[in-house]
């Protein structure tokens, strides 16, 4: 319990923060639960009072008292159950939201190489299934056991006392059977559940390979084959699951014996009982409830150990997360945030200062944390404020890792990085990207409206702002054509936009910013080259007074730039201008005629059409 | 992923009409089914026979205070007996169940795969990936309910309801009367709670997938956020989407506070008027004790199969959703691919004529003009032009993807709609400029499922294409594991293993869709070598970029916006001083900087 424990500790402290902050939701909502068990465990003997008093024919008023007490009982159990669940299980979505919330809030601090080792898909199911998972061990497994115990003792105590100890005995015998019987087939469910889902899982990718090779099959006429394949996996999806009937069919059997059983052994023993005059008819009668109740929390002890167990692994995984040692500018940003909707909205409405963009780069080299390969060999480099620097090289050759290290995603030591002037460990990192426009590979856009993309959900932008930045990116007439306008919505559930529309939507977010340095990461990759040559021409003005990086494999995109690099393998291996580099016949010559000539020979074909 | 509200969507079809058609995949279950209906009207006779041997016991003995030890013995066994029996049924009919409803749905979605796999390309344009998988994975599970229980179950629900009150009436007529008074009472709540329930849990759902597909966008796009530091918008943004689904999940906790235990209160209401009026009686002596004990079992009994009816109704309303979806798959016929009529043909010469084609994709903007040529059988044919100008379109013409608006195209002088189409195919292996492997060995990508294409072939292959030796130098040789989408290959490499592949299915029309300008300069050598090899006897297609590649082609056909403009040898084409010769110029001047 110890290990387990060192491993939970970030995860229990925030669970002991909420339920502190809740507390008085908890502590009432546990005396009425503790009220509400007792009143319902008398139920059962409220019914025997009235048999009794028919059967031992009683005036009528003495049934008409317990009739009344019956009622009023069954009305009170029902108020106070929905109280204490009001509290308790209601808190428990509280808690659910609010552990959502801190892990979005955590994951949003954590450094880039925490994305690089996790997948989209994990993260998610921490966020929604680990989360649930805990919210039940709070919610259905704690009320449970509170419920249950009460409940029991109670009645138990009942039965020994007042009506017989010996059928008490009877009645609870084969509860320990029970327990360890659903205990095993609740672990054997589970076992074969996931390889239900393991099936559907494989299913799902064998249709989803078969649609993205489609053209693949049909041009081999492997559409029959195709099939044949495909009911294999369908099969096991019906077999794992009849597999997990066998098991989990046998689960509503086993308490209906139970309590069959319960009910025999009663009816046996507790007749004669009944009959020798030893209990009354009542007492009889109010027994079989009782068996009832009891029956109830020892059939369901095996869903309580297994939300329990789910709850505990779900902890150690969230743990994992919550250990990450946060950034602490991305901590700072969130610092005004609090949970629950409640914005206590301190507006940092200082402007930020500006940055030179004069970038110097001195001695390099670099390895991603965790890896000893050296992706950036001794790199040495000046970009003077205002000029534009073409990096060019293949895929892996190390330019994105520069982009990255310039904008301090990843941390290198004092000495190496300077812009301004000043080292770049020493700019507060909120001064250094306000100051960096930056578009990206891969023209992410979020699906909302290209306002909201453009002002990137801060609404501190002025309409004839966003214009401007969309026509300085060029991409103001496309915008103006849709129906919706700057409100149309791209993406999944909106307008399909084409690479280069997306493209001129990530320049127009980069520069309403009006950064002094402005990089474009092999963004133009995604687009043809007429594409191409528009948002070249358009760049010149974006660029104009500012300091440019400008990243690329196509030497067409990097060929107007004041200098050019070519690296290679993490090192550079040449520079200087495009006349320079044709002159020198290396590697950015080799590249540039292959190239060229293809491009050269599309863009004749298209001007003679 | 794709999420849906349900109570928003509209059904084009009569429910009625996709109820119907949805029944009859029972079909070929209905012994089964039958089978199990007897085994429903077992159980609820198990059920009601219960609270009637207590009924017998007290009545006859304990009111009595009869001492009777064996009689005691004998009903507790009999009990027993109606247990165990009530346990095996439960066991038979929920794995029959299940697995009816699981052979329907295998049924289903070997009836959709077929059908998807027989569409034409056409289809797969119009339907994007992610939309035909939930078809198929999804929307046939969303069946699973209704074809797995539900329906029988509510058979079995109406019974045990009947049931329940033909045995009150048997006891007691007056005591069943009142009984009946709560029926009313416990199907409106029931129906209100189930309805409202089910509604705020398809909310839950749907808020559950916003949320899920708000942290997929926002992890993707993580390092923008964090660059353009909008971290505290986004957290903001992400706890109004929490806050709704707090809303709704709290109101969930409500509803489930509610619903039951207000019948457990009407129950208990109606159980004292029904006692109150009894005990007159009782006392009276018109009425046994045991009766009452009965009745008050019974009314118990009514809730659960009302509970589950209410269900049936709100799910079917789902289920009928996912209906509609997969039938419009099933019901698109004209997209279809007949495979199976036409006319056979071992192998082709490989003669390739276009006459007068024209061809849209879309039936309005002309991607071939009047497109005609004629290969001859064995020979070597480059098309060239720019991106756009209409040369792959002119391939996936060849094996029929689609399908020409005028014009016709013959193969060995007979139209290629006449031949059987997976005769046609086998016979034209494409090389595509996106190569797809599929995950598995590189065995299997190369002889796909043809069983007829033995180890020995593959080999062969991937010698011919020169690729045995980057193979070769692979752990596992032959046997290494592609992983999806071949994504441990590198660009070259694939395109190498798709040539390969090409080759073992030894076609009679070869197609080379050049490679793009990504591949180093070894492997180009090597597909240069390969097209060498293989060209001998085949009719050769290639696309190509390059013009030095083609320059030994035995015809050049110049292609542009749609339209032939030249054919002719490299010579004749240079001679000519056209199109060709411009082209091929400009790269000359490239070459002599060189």
């Amino acid at each position: 319990m110890g290990l387990l424990r060192s491993y939970i500790v970030k995860t229990t402290q925030l669970l002991w923060e909420f339920i502190k902050q809740f507390k008085w939701r908890y502590i009432i909502g546990m005396i009425v639960l503790l009220i509400t068990s007792f009143i319902s465990s008398m139920i059962p003997k409220i019914t025997g009072y009235v048999t009794d008093s028919i059967n031992d024919r009683m005036p009528a008023s003495v049934t008409n008292k317990y009739l009344l007490m019956l009622v009023a009982a069954t009305v009170a159990v029902f108020v106070l159950r929905f109280t204490w669940r009001y509290f308790l299980v209601g808190s428990n979505r509280y808690l659910e939201c609010y552990l959502r919330e801190k892990l979005f809030a955590h994951m949003q601090t954590l450094p880039a190489s925490f994305y690089d080792n996790n997948k989209t898909g994990d993260l998610i199911a921490y966020a929604i299934n680990d989360i649930q998972a805990i919210r039940r061990v709070f919610g259905f497994g704690f009320t449970s056991i509170l419920d249950g115990v009460v409940v029991n003792t109670i009645s138990i105590m009942i039965m020994v006392r007042t009506i017989s100890p010996m059928l008490t005995l009877m009645a609870l015998a084969p509860a320990p059977i029970i327990v360890l019987v659903i205990y095993f087939l609740r672990k054997k469910i589970r076992e074969r559940f996931g390889m239900v889902q393991k099936a559907f899982a494989e299913m799902s990718g064998k249709v989803q390979e078969s649609i993205s090779g489609i053209r693949v099959i049909k041009a081999f006429a492997q559409e029959e084959e195709e099939v044949e394949d495909f009911l294999k996996y369908n099969q096991v999806r019906v077999d794992t699951q009849m597999s997990l009937t066998r098991v989990s069919a046998v689960l509503g059997p086993v308490t209906q014996l139970t309590f069959g059983i319960s009910t025999v052994l009663f009816i046996i023993y507790g007749g004669g009982l009944v009959a020798k005059g030893v209990i009354s008819l009542g007492d009889y009668v109010a027994f079989s409830s009782y068996i009832m109740v009891i029956m109830g929390p020892i059939v369901s002890i095996g869903r309580i150990i297994d939300v329990w167990q789910r709850g505990i692994a779900s902890i150690q995984r969230l743990d994992r997360i919550f250990c990450q040692s946060s950034e602490k500018d991305a901590e700072n940003a969130l610092a005004t945030v609090s949970l629950f909707g409640l914005n206590r909205q301190v507006e940092d409405s200082q402007p930020v200062e500006k940055l030179r963009g004069h970038i110097v780069i001195r001695d390099l080299t670099f390895a991603y944390p965790g890896t000893d390969k050296i992706v950036l060999h001794d790199i040495n480099l000046e970009i003077k404020e205002g000029e534009t620097l073409g990096i060019l090289g293949r895929t892996g050759s190390g330019k994105t890792t520069l982009v990255n290290l310039l904008l301090r995603l990843y941390e290198v030591e004092d000495g190496h990085i300077f812009i301004g002037g000043r080292d770049i460990n020493h700019i507060p990192l909120k001064v250094l990207r306000e100051n960096i426009g930056y578009v990206p590979q891969d023209n992410f856009l979020f699906s909302t409206t290209i306002k909201d993309n453009i002002q990137f959900f801060k609404p501190i932008y002025s309409d004839s702002q966003i214009e401007d930045a969309a026509k300085m990116a060029g991409i103001y007439d496309e915008i103006i054509s849709f129906p919706e306008g700057f409100n149309t919505v791209v993406g999944e559930r909106g307008v399909t936009l084409s690479g280069g529309q997306k493209q001129r939507i990530s320049i127009a977010r980069a520069i309403i910013k009006d950064p002094s340095i402005l990089i474009l990461d092999d963004s133009l990759s995604a687009v043809d080259t007429k594409t191409e040559q528009r948002i070249l021409e358009n760049l010149k003005n974006v660029l104009k007074g500012r300091t440019g990086i400008v990243i690329s494999h196509r030497v067409s995109v990097v060929r107007y730039c004041d200098h050019i690099i070519f690296l290679d393998e993490g090192r550079i291996i040449e520079r200087g201008t495009h006349e320079e580099l044709m002159r020198l016949r290396g590697a950015y010559y080799n590249l540039y005629t292959s190239q060229i000539e293809q491009a050269e020979d599309n863009l004749l074909l298209q001007a003679r059409g | 992923m794709e999420y849906r509200m349900d109570n928003e969507y509209v059904l084009r079809r009569p429910k009625k009409a996709l109820f119907i058609r949805l029944l009859g995949y029972f079909k070929p279950y209905l012994p089964l089914l039958a089978l199990n209906i007897l085994f429903a009207f077992l159980i609820n006779g198990a059920a009601l026979i219960k609270p009637y041997i207590i009924k017998h016991v007290i009545d006859n003995y304990l009111a009595l205070k009869i001492y009777a030890p064996d009689v005691f013995m004998r009903m507790g066994l009999l009990y027993l007996a109606v247990v165990l029996a009530g346990c095996a049924l439960t066991y038979s009919q929920t794995y029959i169940l299940t697995y009816i409803g699981q052979k329907i749905m295998y049924d289903m979605r070997k009836q959709l795969f077929t059908h998807i796999q027989n569409m034409s390309m056409k289809f797969f344009d119009r339907n994007s990936s992610g939309r035909i998988l939930t078809r198929v994975t999804n929307d046939v599970e969303a069946l699973n309910e209704i074809f797995s229980g539900v329906l029988v179950n509510s058979v079995k629900d109406i019974i045990m309801i009947l049931g329940i009150i033909a045995t009150m009436f048997a006891l007691d007529a007056s005591l069943a009367l009142i009984s009946m008074g709560s029926i009313p009472l416990i199907v409106l709540v029931t129906f209100i709670y189930r309805k409202a329930a089910r509604k705020n849990f398809l909310r839950m759902k749907m808020l559950i997938g916003r949320i899920n597909g708000f942290l997929a966008e926002n992890i993707s796009g993580m390092k923008l956020v964090r660059i353009f530091h909008r971290e505290k918008e986004k957290l903001q943004e992400f706890q109004k989407l929490d806050k709704e689904y707090f809303d709704t999940s709290l109101r969930e906790v409500i509803l489930n506070s509610l619903g039951r235990p207000i019948i457990e209160v009407i129950n208990t209401l109606i159980i004292a008027v029904m006692i109150w009026y009894a005990s007159g009686r009782i006392t009276g002596g018109h009425l046994e004790i045991g009766v009452l004990y009965a009745f008050i079992t019974y009314i118990r009994q009514f809730f659960a199969p009302i509970n589950e009816i209410a269900e049936f109704y709100t799910s079917i309303q789902s289920a009928l959703i996912s209906a509609e979806r997969i039938f419009d798959v099933l019901d698109t016929r004209e997209l279809s691919e007949d495979m199976k009529t036409g006319k056979h043909v071992e192998r082709i010469r490989g003669e390739i004529e276009f006459k007068n084609v024209w061809f849209a994709y879309d039936d309005e903007n002309w991607v071939l003009k009047d497109v005609s040529f004629k290969i001859e059988p064995g020979e070597t044919v480059a098309f060239v032009g720019a991106t756009g100008s209409g040369k792959s379109t002119i391939i996936s013409l060849m094996a029929r993807f689609y399908d020409i608006q005028k014009g016709k195209i013959l193969i060995d002088g007979v139209d290629i709609r006449e031949y059987n189409l997976k005769d046609l195919r086998r016979q034209i292996a494409v090389v595509m400029q996106d190569v797809f492997l599929f995950s598995g060995d590189i065995k299997s990508n190369i002889r796909l499922r043809n069983s007829s294409i033995t180890d020995e072939d593959i080999m062969r292959a991937a010698k011919l294409v020169c690729a045995d030796r980057f193979i070769e130098s692979l752990p596992n040789k032959y046997d290494e594991e592609v992983k999806e989408r071949g994504c441990t290959f590198s660009a070259g490499q694939r395109q190498l293993i798709s040539f390969a592949r090409a080759v073992a299915f030894d076609p009679a029309v070869f197609v080379l869709d050049e490679a793009t300008a990504n591949i180093d300069t070894e492997t180009e050598m090597a597909i240069q070598q390969a097209m060498a090899n293989i060209s001998g006897g085949r009719t050769t297609i290639i696309i190509a970029h390059r013009l030095s590649t083609i320059r030994n082609a035995d015809k050049i056909i110049v292609i542009d916006k749609g339209r032939i403009k030249e054919i002719g040898t490299h010579d004749e084409l240079i001679k000519k001083g056209g199109l060709y010769r411009q082209l091929y110029e400009k790269q000359l001047v490239y070459q002599c900087i060189a």
